[in-house]
């Protein structure tokens, strides 16, 4: 019985397996399939759910949780949940068709009502910040027309939609668990559709995932077709970079997260390896353009010139992360505007001249510039251990000691994520500089940063304070252009705004980066975000 | 009694407290004229030449961004060697106010004191200074006051023992009987008889609040970058350890050497000025 199982998957995977296999690509598949068996998987944060409008949510609800779609490698929309959809003419409605037959794993039916429901809740009942940011305020309404068909309403046409539903934020699930249990089981144990369950959260610890045997809807991305393969992911928390890396040499762990860039030449050797290049917003500088020093466009322009942020980061990742100029979207975006990312390259005399014309004529006694007896300092406040590893903050020191030759004295303030979170640091006078990333597959992701903010809708995330009419009359048209190649055009002229009025300053792409252990097979990263895929995956015997 | 005799006996100087004077002196004049020992400055880039291994023109390496790590272990050793004095110094007059205090005003004060003492007790010195850190957020300033809270309560309980020893001597009694005003008694003879044993104490104590303060800025709690007291610089090199052992292997040494070299003063100390406490 057990061999005949084996035999049959065998084949099943070595079917998909042989059209992609390649050297030591982790989702190539090949080697003998074994049945069974429990990933350990080492990850960095700990999310306080299992999912919510963080990436670390997204992450891990991805196991648990079934989209209604999914991205493909080419960046094209696949059915999921659903398996076809259709767009009104006039880009207001989008009715999806739902798979037949699947099931909650609390045995309640995945139907249209579930789906409206999910989406009222991430929309209007807060259960999804991200998930409500992505599509708000273009979303109306959600409701079932039959049992498998569900028709999500729109305001003003928004194509981005299907290539943001495709995030772990859009996982869908069971209102009938949501409603009968309590806020922290509904927390600590979603019901989704998923290939995984949580089985137990072992808090500062690990997340339990067990096999979900009645897995029906893999995506149509998925590399087998079936239930998981194995019984158990373990997901572990293991902050420590060090400790994490090394867990995969001593075999405590199959897969790690977040590989350390100093360990990436050792790791590419050892083990077979990810990069995944988030779409998005880059790790770049927001720029307070209310108060203080850069409210001066010549000073914020100074500031882009001033370091060679290529080479710091270069150096600070160990050329593995790679740098971006563009400060709106990362390379990895659709829409990118590679034009705008050449700007401001190090020009250390441009930066003095710049500086020398907005007044910061005198220096101190410690060579830093003044202007009216103020000294030209810059609070630079980032996310310690969180958004900057050490590595990371090794690029703010490097760049810190350049902008000092040109006379700003930059003072780096590492703060927590209570901290950063907590809005210690809301506030306009409490910083200058902020860097920090969004993830998002499409270039909408510009509408939710750059929205100006208003007295009734203030944008929290505008963390420039950056209002410019015309920049944000061009994302609206972006958003609702449904030529692509126009839209595109557009977000380009947004991406270019934003850069020439350096209302943001471009560090580095935000990256995902895994090592597989050699045993393991068919671990493979969703596109739209990066999320590890652990139903398709298999050990080798 | 022990506190009260002091030893004369001449005793020649041993290698290890001269080895120990050696590395003292040397931290103090990295501590007070860094440039004395290094020329350039501990936060000088040099992206051409990262994660060089020890050599004649970088005697400890270089970083990821290619500073020259002897310099900034000798940049350092001011804010390390700053907070162990600043937090022992802290610690001491916190405990003198409160041990005198509990001493000499009387058995309620006392027990309230004590009381207090041995609440603060209970929780190891770490705790109390992450407590501290927790509140005001890292900084310099926070790191003295969290590691010189933290100490305080073991000195304070000794400091009262002193005094109350003290206070049934003899020439107290004298004094007193001589019809000094209370104040000069404690000035003139208590308290240089009761602070005697704790010079040694004390000496301990800043080897001891180096490698706290270390520790907080190891674990990413002490004072901001680029900043290279030492604990920041195990810190930072922690990463790198089996890839350029430098960055944590050197540093670490340092940290060790300057702690038993202060330790070993201190004990030497002790012996000489007599009266071990605790």
């Amino acid at each position: 019985m057990k061999a005949r199982t084996a035999a049959v998957l065998a084949a099943a995977v070595l079917a998909t397996a042989s059209l992609s296999a390649c050297g030591s690509d982790p989702a190539a598949g090949g080697g003998t399939p074994k049945a069974g068996g429990t990933i350990v998987y080492g990850h960095v944060q700990e999310p306080p759910c299992i999912f919510g409008g963080w990436i670390q949510q997204a992450y891990i609800s991805r196991q648990v949780l079934d989209g209604l779609v999914t991205l493909a490698e080419d960046g094209t929309v696949k059915p999921w949940l659903a398996t076809k959809w259709a767009v009104s003419p006039d880009g207001l409605k989008y009715t999806f068709t739902l798979k037949d037959g699947v099931k909650f794993t609390d045995g309640t039916p995945v139907d249209a009502e579930a789906v409206a429901w999910n989406f009222d809740y991430w929309e209007n009942k807060g259960g999804n910040s991200t998930a409500k940011v992505s599509i708000d305020p273009y979303y109306k309404a959600a409701k079932a027309i039959d049992a498998s068909t569900v028709e999500i309403e729109f305001n003003t046409p928004f194509p981005p939609f299907l290539t943001l539903a495709t995030q772990g934020y859009f996982g869908i699930q069971s209102p009938t668990a949501f409603k009968s249990r309590t806020e922290k089981e509904n927390c600590e144990k979603p019901i989704g559709s998923g290939g995984f369950t949580v089985k137990e959260w072992k808090h500062g610890e690990e997340v339990v995932l067990a096999k979900n045997p009645g897995y029906t809807s893999w995506p149509a991305t998925a590399k087998h077709e079936g239930p998981a393969i194995v019984d158990e992911v373990r997901w572990k928390f293991v902050a420590d970079g060090v400790s994490r890396y090394a867990s995969l040499s001593t075999g405590e762990s199959h897969v790690v997260y977040e590989v350390p860039t100093v360990n990436w030449k050792d790791a590419q050797s050892r083990y077979q390896t990810i990069r995944y290049i988030t779409p998005g917003k880059p790790v770049s500088f927001y720029i307070n353009t209310r108060t203080g020093p850069f409210t001066d466009a010549a000073v914020r322009k100074a500031f882009a010139y001033g370091a060679d942020r290529k080479s710091a980061v270069e150096a600070g990742f160990h050329g593995v992360i790679p740098y971006e100029g563009n400060p709106a979207v990362s390379q990895a975006t659709p829409g990118y505007n590679a034009e705008v990312a050449k700007a401001y390259a190090y020009d250390p005399a441009k930066a003095n001249q710049l500086l020398d014309e907005a007044g910061w004529t005198q220096r101190n006694a410690d060579k830093v510039r003044t202007k009216d007896g103020k000294p030209l300092t810059i609070k630079l406040v980032y996310g310690s251990g969180f958004i900057f590893t050490q590595e990371g903050a090794t690029v703010l020191q490097v760049l810190q000691e350049q902008w000092k030759q040109i006379g700003f004295d930059i003072k780096l303030i590492p703060a927590t994520q209570a901290e950063l979170w907590g809005g210690k640091y809301t506030d306009p006078s409490t910083f200058d500089a902020t860097p920090s990333y969004w993830t998002s597959p499409a270039p909408s992701i510009l509408w939710i940063v750059w929205r100006p903010s208003t007295t009734e809708k203030p944008n929290g995330s505008n963390r420039s304070f950056y209002n410019n009419e015309t920049l944000s009359a061009v994302i609206q048209q972006a958003n609702s252009e449904p030529d692509a190649t126009k839209a595109n055009d557009l977000y380009g002229q947004a991406q270019k705004i934003i850069q020439d009025d350096a209302a943001g300053i471009g560090l580095y792409t935000q990256n995902s980066t895994y090592a597989v252990a050699q045993n393991l097979k068919n671990v493979w990263l969703e596109k739209s975000q990066g999320e590890p895929v652990f139903s398709d995956a298999y050990f080798t015997g | 009694m022990s506190t009260l005799t002091v030893t004369r006996a001449v005793h020649l100087p041993k290698v290890g407290t001269v080895l120990s004077l050696l590395v003292v002196a040397f931290v103090v004049a990295a501590a007070l004229v860094p440039g004395l020992l290094v020329d350039g400055s501990p936060t000088a880039i040099d992206l051409k030449s990262t994660l060089e291994a020890p050599s004649w023109a970088h005697p400890f390496g270089t970083d990821d961004a290619g500073r020259d790590l002897f310099t900034r272990v000798v940049h350092g050793a001011r804010e390390s060697l700053g907070i162990g004095l600043g937090a022992t110094a802290l610690a001491f007059v916190i405990a003198i106010g409160l041990g005198f205090t509990a001493a000499l005003a009387g058995r309620v004060v006392d027990a309230a004191i004590t009381r207090v003492l041995e609440v603060a007790f209970a929780f190891p010195a770490l705790l109390l200074a992450l407590l501290v850190i927790a509140v005001r957020g890292p900084s310099l300033a926070t790191s003295i006051a969290a590691v010189g809270i933290g100490s305080a309560p073991g000195y304070a309980r000794m400091i009262r023992g002193q005094v109350l020893a003290v206070r049934q001597a003899g020439f107290i009694e004298a004094a007193a009987a001589l019809g000094h005003g209370w104040f000069t008694v404690i000035r003139r003879h208590l308290f240089p008889n009761a602070m005697r044993p704790l010079v040694a104490v004390a000496t301990l104590g800043v080897g001891q609040s180096i490698v706290w303060a270390s520790a907080l800025s190891f674990l990413g709690l002490g004072v901001a970058p680029p900043s290279s007291e030492w604990g920041a610089l195990l810190d930072a090199g922690r990463l790198h350890i089996t890839t350029s052992w430098w960055l944590e292997i050197l540093p670490g040494v340092v940290i060790v050497l300057v702690a038993i070299s202060v330790t070993s003063l201190g004990r030497t100390l002790q012996n000489r000025l007599g009266g071990a406490a605790r």
